[in-house]
């Protein structure tokens, strides 16, 4: 019976003449890495440029010598072996990745590399075909990357320590010079004119001033510490608990508040509460003064972003021309008698949106209140 | 009736003074006991060194608990209170620096009744100091023969 099975027609390989040898001769020299062709007894036939390039050998030397010349020693007599048995199943192989070859140049220094193969098959016996590739750049990449990641793990454990100690160390001393002149106040007071009373008064300031340094700043080292979280956070109701929160220190002054709905955005949530506590503290904080105070925490389309977020006020405002001033750390546009504040707040936001990915920016005018915006 | 009588575990003299000053404006009747490091703290609750010689554990209404304490630290004395039966229910009340989340954090897994942030500002220190007392020795309820 006829056999009647389909059969598939071998792929019809180009004839060899001058041209496709030449195409050929191109190619194996285009490659970026060493190219081989070699036999079963590891006899190397075929050996482009850059593998005399990569080995230091010349032509000559190369082609109808042992492949084991080009690796160490102490590799050669397991490398027959790996030959024997590729031959026994051959199939492409990339090698090197998670093991440590070593390629060994003719002046005798070895060098870290890749290896891939293919089996070549040919009517009069198969061949191997490999492509070797020099990795001592991406290894020297790798340990400096793995050096760099040991310095900054090491970097964050001491600033954990040290902030761990400013937390209480610092604190301690600051609680007695005000503790012992409220003492003084009250235990002497009656012997000391006003003057008198008024320098304990400022030791005691100063005191709770410092305090509250400490602390801005030690929130601000816990911005940069923390990992960040991604999670999905209601912006809505977060602005809506923080500043219920802070109206309620505000002893029923007339706040009008405005809050988008539907502000979901992925992030932190309790970085993000920090910041919103800064920004809608700050808002009230400079609406002091204001008969009608009114906040506003929205979305809005910009230039930067169609999904940029912004707190509003119409508080006392800036002149813009100081504004680049505004989110260093210590940088204050007001004086201390106007509007108390360490100046380390905004500083603390910009942290936390740019650890967000974000930008924060911000506009104003002098009595006119202020407006930021910011990205996630 | 017996007297109230409060543990207070610092090491800081100047924070000792200011709690003792706190506590005479409060006008809150308590024995004060002062232990300066944690193991004096931890001898004087599991009974060494009564002078009728027995074993019996000393009651202080409440222990206010410094963190930052010599030889053995705030936190192990709170995990060793809790660890013995006879002070497992002690009212014990961190009173530190602090507001590390870490220490918050083991502080309560540890078992405290609370924890409280000493401030600078003297005025709310003292403020401080008189709350706890008149929710730990007035209105706090303890059982007859003491707490655990």
């Amino acid at each position: 019976m006829a056999d009647r099975t389909p059969r598939t027609k071998p792929a019809k390989l180009p004839s060899w003449n001058s041209r496709t040898q030449l195409m050929f001769h191109r190619f194996l020299e285009s490659a970026p890495d060493a190219m081989l062709i070699t036999n079963e007894h590891g006899k190397i036939l075929i050996a482009n440029t850059n593998t005399e390039r990569l080995f230091g050998y010349s032509h000559h030397e190369l082609v109808g010598q042992s492949v084991e010349q080009l690796m160490p020693e102490r590799y050669r007599r397991n490398h027959l072996g790996h030959r024997a048995s590729y031959f026994a199943e051959p199939r492409v192989r990339a090698m090197g990745s998670a093991l440590d070859l070593f390629g060994l140049r003719r002046d005798g220094t070895e060098f870290p590399i890749e290896i891939s193969l293919s089996p070549l098959p040919t009517k009069e016996a198969m061949l191997i075909s490999s492509a070797i590739r020099d990795v001592t750049e991406r290894q020297r990449t790798k340990q400096a990357l793995g050096h760099a990641k040991e310095l900054a793990e090491a970097a964050s454990r001491e600033l954990e320590a040290f902030s761990y100690s400013v937390a209480h160390d610092l604190r301690a001393p600051l609680r007695s010079i005000a503790g012992f002149s409220q003492a003084v106040l009250d235990d002497y007071g009656a012997q000391l004119d006003e003057e008198g009373q008024s320098h304990l008064n400022r030791i005691r300031a100063a005191a709770n001033r410092l305090a509250g340094l400490i602390d801005d700043l030690l929130a601000l080292s816990r911005v940069s510490r923390s990992e960040l979280r991604r999670e999905p956070v209601d912006l809505t109701r977060l602005g809506r608990e923080i500043a219920g929160r802070l109206q309620q220190g505000q002893g029923g002054r007339a706040i009008e508040l405005n809050i988008a709905e539907g502000m979901l955005v992925r992030g932190d949530p309790r970085l993000l509460a920090i910041a919103l506590e800064n920004l809608i503290g700050n808002a009230l904080k400079f609406t002091r003064n204001r008969q009608q105070t009114r906040i506003e925490l929205g979305l809005t389309e910009t230039p930067v972003s169609p999904q940029t977020f912004f707190v509003r006020d119409n508080g006392a405002g800036f002149d813009m021309a100081h504004a680049e001033r505004l989110f260093g750390a210590f940088q204050r546009l007001h004086r201390v008698t106007e509007f108390e504040g360490s100046g380390i707040g905004l500083a603390t936001v910009q942290r936390i949106i740019h650890r967000h990915g974000g930008r924060i920016w911000a506009d104003a005018a002098v009595d006119r209140g202020a407006t930021f915006y910011f990205t996630l | 009736m017996a007297q109230s009588e409060i543990l207070l575990v610092e090491d800081d003299p100047d924070d000792e003074a200011l709690t003792l000053r706190a506590l005479k404006q409060s006008r809150i009747q308590a024995k004060v006991t002062v232990a300066r490091d944690g193991v004096e703290a931890l001898e004087y609750l599991h009974g060494k060194g009564l002078q009728d010689g027995s074993e019996r554990v000393l009651c202080p209404q409440l222990v206010l608990l410094d963190l930052n304490i010599p030889r053995i630290s705030g936190l192990e004395v709170l995990r060793r209170l809790r660890a013995d039966e006879r002070t497992r229910g002690m009212p014990v009340v961190v009173f530190t620096s602090s507001k590390e989340e870490q220490d918050l954090v083991t502080s309560y897994s540890l078992g405290v009744n609370s924890y409280i942030r000493k401030p600078v500002d003297f005025s709310e220190f003292a403020q401080a100091v008189n709350q706890l007392g008149l929710y730990w020795l007035q209105l706090n309820e303890l059982p007859p023969h003491g707490p655990a």
